[in-house]
């Protein structure tokens, strides 16, 4: 498997500013990529700093194993973007948009557009500017696939798309997969991610904190356990083991928790020191990991 | 119905020759000011058509009497003399006001190319193909020429037609060796608002900051006509190098040097697009 998108140590700041800050990462040919953290946490000036809109202030960035600003239009021949906020000439239809990507590409048509339009409803023929929100993402996401690219690079794709084109669209991206394409997906919508994706970045004021397959994330970080006693439990004596959190008693012989993966089989041996009438163990959603990830940040702040 | 089966990932895609692209980049261009022929070079001709109207009238009424304004605000303002058709047509049309529209057409073009479409947001698709900076900039740039050929070429046939109408022409070959030198100046201008636009993100910021230089280079070539002591001021006003081609022929070198320096300004400022970010 080789590797189509490198980052090492890239960082960019605006005028000082943040921007991102050392961010390192690698996306392998084939796979799907989510990108994730909140508004303004970097994950749009990651993306722009791969398409060479923004140059980074120090470290690197390659694409196809070519240099993202030296070789920056050999990458965009081989890519389609979807940006965060799509926008277009208001004056020009979707048509007349795909026309001009189509011939700034050296394409002869415009490949399979007529295809995806009528899979995703998208009207090429009415002037941009009186479509809705989410029509208009509809020409985003065809003007991103019609050439068929190796790597996709999706900002925030289904922004505005109803529930119904919203699973279209997850099929896509799973025939895309199917095909060989790449995919780099930056959301906040972690249900979307959790389902599209392979391996997951969180992105954190700047800053890469974590980067995991999505069902090694899951599994490893905590669980969550419920487990109802014979007898009564005191929550204290619960808290008291290591890697316990977020202790709910409920009439005394039942109890939830959170517990760190880790520390699961020290729980597990506590507990049975009480007569077990019932155990249950859950993983986490990817909201909740999140979460995890975020809450020092929104404690100190 | 799948769109994805058929279709294998390619090893890698040639980007299209630059001169294709560039062909691309200003037919759209063209497509976006397809109406400034007709909306400023229409009412421009029609201005024009009534100035050679108004010129026997006003040849009658001023007889004399221009004799009296001071030689430096004549000069200044192109009003030495209206002996001919062609010194009025200078003084009202060509001194300022035709220069102004074509120069403030071609920075408008440029402008709203460049930094207009990245303002809103409309390059982060057309950027995303192999689409090099330095052709969208002489794509701009290239649209800029051609637009303002076509305002003043409708401006100038819609003059003529109206002279003919009235009877008070100008030689066709003195008409076009002025509207050539109002391209040369505004084509000046389009490589001015090039290089603010390398520079700058937001469309109103450059054409600001090109008619700030448009006024400031007017008032210079003025004051230098004015004030004797400070003729030497105008020769970094374009105003100098446009002259008075009307009245005076086409200055050939002066037109060269408006269009080299438009040249370099525009590479200028695709040199400095192509360093920038794109906000």
């Amino acid at each position: 498997m080789d590797t189509v998108i490198e980052t090492d140590r890239l960082t960019k700041t605006y005028r000082g500013a943040r921007g991102i800050d050392d961010v390192s990462l690698s996306v392998q040919r084939g796979e799907v990529f989510g990108f994730l953290g909140p508004n303004g946490a970097g994950k749009t000036t990651t993306v722009r700093t791969l398409l060479d809109l923004l140059h980074p202030t120090s470290g690197s960035a390659s694409l196809f194993g070519l240099d993202s600003r030296r070789d920056s239009r050999a990458i965009r021949a081989r890519l389609g973007n979807l940006p965060g906020e799509f926008a277009c000439d208001p004056r020009r239809s979707g048509r007349e948009l795909l026309t001009f990507l189509a011939a700034l590409r050296g394409l002869p048509g415009l490949g399979r557009a007529a295809e995806l339009a009528e899979r995703f409803s998208a009207d090429l023929d009415r002037p941009t500017g009186e479509l809705s929100r989410g029509n208009r993402q509809k020409i985003g996401l065809v003007q991103a696939l019609f050439h068929a690219p190796e790597l996709l690079i999706l900002d925030e794709p289904t922004g505005g798309l109803d529930p119904l084109m919203q699973e279209q669209f997850h099929e896509v991206v799973a025939e895309e997969r199917e095909r060989g394409a790449t995919v780099l997906l930056s959301s906040h919508d972690l249900d979307e991610v959790q389902r599209l994706c392979d391996r997951v970045a969180i992105i954190r004021d700047g800053r890469l904190i974590a980067v995991e397959h999505i069902a090694e994330l899951t599994r490893r970080r905590y669980r969550h356990v419920s487990v109802e006693l014979a007898q009564a439990i005191d929550a204290d004596e619960l808290r008291a083991l290591p890697g316990v959190r977020d202790v709910e008693l409920d009439g005394g012989r039942k109890a939830r928790f959170g517990v760190a993966a880790a520390e699961l089989d020290g729980v597990v041996k506590a507990l049975a020191r009480h007569t077990v009438v019932d155990l249950e163990l859950e993983h986490p959603s990817l909201e909740e990991i999140f979460l995890t990830y975020y809450a020092p940040a929104e404690r100190d702040s | 119905m799948s769109v994805a089966a058929p279709v294998r990932a390619r090893a890698s895609v040639p980007a299209p020759r630059a001169p294709r692209v560039l062909r691309a980049v200003v037919r759209r261009g063209l497509l976006d000011n397809r109406r400034a022929a007709l909306v400023w070079g229409g009412p421009l001709g029609v201005m024009g058509a009534l100035v050679l109207a108004l010129y026997p009238s006003i040849r009658r009424a001023f007889a004399g009497s221009i004799q009296g304004f001071p030689d430096g605000l004549k000069q200044a303002f192109g009003i030495t003399d209206f002996a001919t058709v062609e010194q009025y047509l200078n003084a009202e049309m060509f001194s300022l006001f035709l220069p102004l529209a074509a120069a403030y057409v071609a920075m408008r073009c440029v402008a709203s190319a460049i930094a207009g479409a990245e303002e809103h947001g409309d390059l982060d698709c057309v950027l995303a193909t192999p689409l090099a900076r330095r052709t969208l900039v002489a794509g701009a740039f290239a649209t800029a020429a051609i637009t303002v050929a076509g305002v003043l070429l409708v401006a100038g046939a819609l003059t003529e037609a109206g002279g003919l109408l009235v009877g008070e022409t100008v030689a066709v070959g003195r008409l076009g060796a002025a509207l050539a030198g109002v391209w040369a100046l505004a084509l000046f201008f389009a490589g001015v608002a090039t290089l603010a636009a390398g520079l700058l993100h937001r469309a109103a910021t450059v054409l600001g900051t090109g008619a700030g230089l448009l006024a400031a280079m007017y008032l210079v070539d003025v004051l230098g006509k004015l004030a004797g002591g400070l003729g030497w001021l105008r020769a970094i006003s374009a105003f100098r190098w446009y002259g008075t081609p009307l009245e005076d022929g086409l200055d050939v070198p002066g037109l060269v040097l408006l269009v080299v320096a438009a040249a370099l300004l525009a590479a200028a400022g695709a040199a400095c697009y192509e360093r920038r970010d794109i906000a």
